[in-house]
């Protein structure tokens, strides 16, 4: 059965809110319900059928045909199934997702995986700030799940992680794993100020040593474990990466000591 | 002299209304900018509830600046006149604006007649040397902080140090600032929302809740501007939410990113910009597609608006309400120079009115 498929028709004029297009969601519509479900955010919103060309019946297996800025929540609350989108999103793409398989082929906007708790987010090209992080006035980030970005991040990426995997292959803005209580943080390529600030647990891996340090990380020499080489052998086995990021025996920052000062910065040394 | 305007040619009041309102009866998106005293951004947000927009104010970025520690952080906040009476040890945070310093300036010549007896004294925790510093010499303010340490940073390490924790670099001054908290009841931090970024901002708050385990501490917020401050509280009263709040699906919602009205005619999800500003000298920012109607206090046709229709200031020309950080809450306005300039709340009732279907606003 070929994939359920949304083909955008045309640049929309209004911001749209795709959370109601996930597998569980549509699993039993016809194609003239799905195409009177709402999804317009403007005074007058715009129906599916309006804006988007519905082909396929497999509702398990979705793809978004097109590329705008203005597809918003896309994946949001997704419980299991895939979607895949062939361009980029907007907002807040994989909000509070559980479960499935969400791969975006393009770039994403701010809030990607925002209060995530399980399933995989593949970001292709960039993504825009506070990845995995929570919403204005939410006290919790991302709880689980594994999000990669192979592009750039923006700032604030894991704001308030608790649990799961951020992997960003191209660098990242300021703040990274600001407030971050658990979880761990991937970054390959250029770091920006502050990576840790006001961190209370968890682990940052870097595949060099960080510069603009927050002066409450303290250098904690080059300890021999175990979890470098087996983070090291997961993210190849999950294909995030293709050669390991830490090697034998990563260099060790601990901080945020200006909080409880149990978390880490892991770096590959000689970098 | 006119009072309103389609393009550059002067019409009649009630001709403009019209106008206005056909435009906000026709719009796909129409966005706010607000800058009015309490009754104008009241009359304004019940509008824009009734047409299913958003609206944000003039200083947006810098109010939504200050509106995160709250949303996203919180902290402990004491008033100006708390502070002034019971404080012996009060510490400026970063860049203060200039708006506030003759308050602070005030301060120095008093002592606290509460709780704390003795002389007060000041402390100056910066980055980078900056424009405050001119103010922390006038109060003989000893400085904490490190050669090419940011404001975050200087704050994250009084904070570990405070507690006694290993830090890479130590701040100057940071002996005479435990002795001075130990002698005091009352330690008070003064910010802005422009003394530092966010991030600074919840460290501090930390530092704060930090000492309140033993003992008493508060901080004291200056907004960057008093009537962009009394516009998000006006918010938070009829919403429930501040500033950047849009309403979709007739309830109201607030993100920051999404109703960030300068972004969305940047980027052209509007098409009408209804520019509300009663402060005088402003005029609407110029570029995009949305048709623009303004109401401002001037004298002349905004350029580029398709409609615009002159005001009066609250407090100049009528009376009004509006926010003193002062006094930590709002405060009469008497008009000092009565004109028969209309209110923007008046000139909003007139629009809600001239909408299809003539319903009043309730306030």
């Amino acid at each position: 059965m070929k994939a359920l498929t949304f083909s955008l028709l045309a640049e929309p004029e209004e911001r749209l809110d795709l959370s109601g297009l996930t597998p569980a969601a549509l699993a039993g519509l016809t194609a003239l319900q799905i195409a009177k479900l709402r999804i317009g955010t403007g005074r007058n919103p715009v129906l599916a059928g309006d804006i988007l060309k519905i082909t396929g019946k497999d509702a398990d297996s979705l793809v978004v045909e097109g590329s705008s800025s203005r597809l918003d929540k896309v994946g949001s609350r997704m419980i299991g199934g895939s979607i895949r989108v062939t361009g980029n999103v907007g907002n807040q793409a994989g909000r509070e997702m559980s479960g499935g398989s969400l791969i975006i082929e393009g770039g994403a906007g701010d809030h990607a995986g925002s209060g995530m708790s399980g399933g995989r987010i593949e970001i292709k090209g960039n993504a825009g700030d506070n990845i995995g992080g929570p919403l204005a006035g939410e006290i919790v980030g991302m709880e689980g799940g594994v999000l990669i970005v192979n592009g750039k991040a923006g700032n604030y990426a894991g704001d308030r992680l608790r649990r799961g995997v951020i992997a960003i292959l191209k660098g990242c803005g300021d703040y990274a794993g600001y407030r971050m209580i658990a979880g761990t943080i991937v970054v390959k390529g250029r770091v920006g100020a502050m990576p840790g600030y006001l961190m209370k647990r968890g682990s940052l891996l870097f595949d060099r040593r960080p510069e603009n340090l927050v002066p409450t990380f303290m250098p904690c020499g080059e300890p021999d474990i175990a979890f470098s080489d087996l983070f090291d052998r997961f993210l190849v086995d999950e294909k995030i990466l293709a050669r390991p990021l830490l090697g034998q025996k990563p260099g060790r920052y601990g901080g945020d000591n200006a909080v409880s000062g149990k978390g880490e910065i892991l770096f590959r040394r000689g970098r | 002299m006119s009072v309103a305007w389609i393009g550059s040619q002067p019409v009649s009041l009630m001709d403009a209304i019209q106008n206005a309102a056909k435009l906000l009866a026709s719009s796909r998106c129409p966005v706010f900018t607000l800058d009015t005293d309490v009754h104008g951004t009241r009359s304004a947000i019940a509008l824009i509830e009734r047409l299913g927009g958003a609206y944000d104010h003039a200083l947006g970025d810098v109010l939504a600046k200050e509106v995160t520690l709250f949303t996203d952080h919180g902290g402990m906040f004491t008033t100006p006149g708390e502070a002034r009476r019971r404080s012996s040890l009060i510490i400026l945070v970063g860049d203060i604006p200039a708006a506030h310093h003759d308050m602070l300036l005030s301060w120095a010549g008093t002592q606290p007649d509460l709780g704390d007896r003795g002389k007060r004294t000041w402390f100056h925790i910066h980055g980078e040397m900056n424009a405050a510093a001119k103010l922390a010499r006038q109060l003989k303010a000893v400085s904490l902080g490190a050669e090419g340490l940011s404001l975050g940073g200087a704050l994250a390490v009084l904070r570990a140090q405070l507690q006694d924790r290993q830090v890479a670099r130590s701040l100057g001054g940071i002996e005479q600032f435990r002795k001075a908290l130990a002698k005091s009841q009352f330690p008070v931090f003064v910010f802005s929302g422009t003394s530092g970024d966010a991030p600074g901002l919840a460290m501090l708050q930390g530092l704060i809740a930090d000492l309140n385990r033993k003992g008493r501490a508060s901080s004291v917020f200056l907004p960057a501007d008093d009537d962009a401050w009394g516009t998000a509280l006006t918010s938070l009263w009829m919403t429930g939410f501040p500033t950047r709040t849009g309403f979709s699906n007739s309830l109201p919602s607030y993100d920051p990113v999404r109703w960030d009205v300068q972004r969305m005619i940047r980027d052209k999800e509007a098409d009408l910009h209804v520019w509300v500003s009663s402060r005088g000298g402003e005029t609407p920012p110029r570029g995009g597609t949305a048709a623009v109607i303004s109401l401002s206090r001037t004298e002349a046709p905004a350029s580029g608006a398709a409609v615009t229709i002159a005001v009066g200031k609250p407090g100049v020309d009528h009376d009004g309400v509006a926010y003193s950080s002062r006094i930590g809450t709002f405060r009469a306005l008497a008009a000092t120079a009565p004109s028969p300039l209309p209110s923007v709340a008046n000139i909003v009732r007139q629009l809600a009115n001239s909408l299809p279907g003539r319903k009043a606003l309730p306030c």
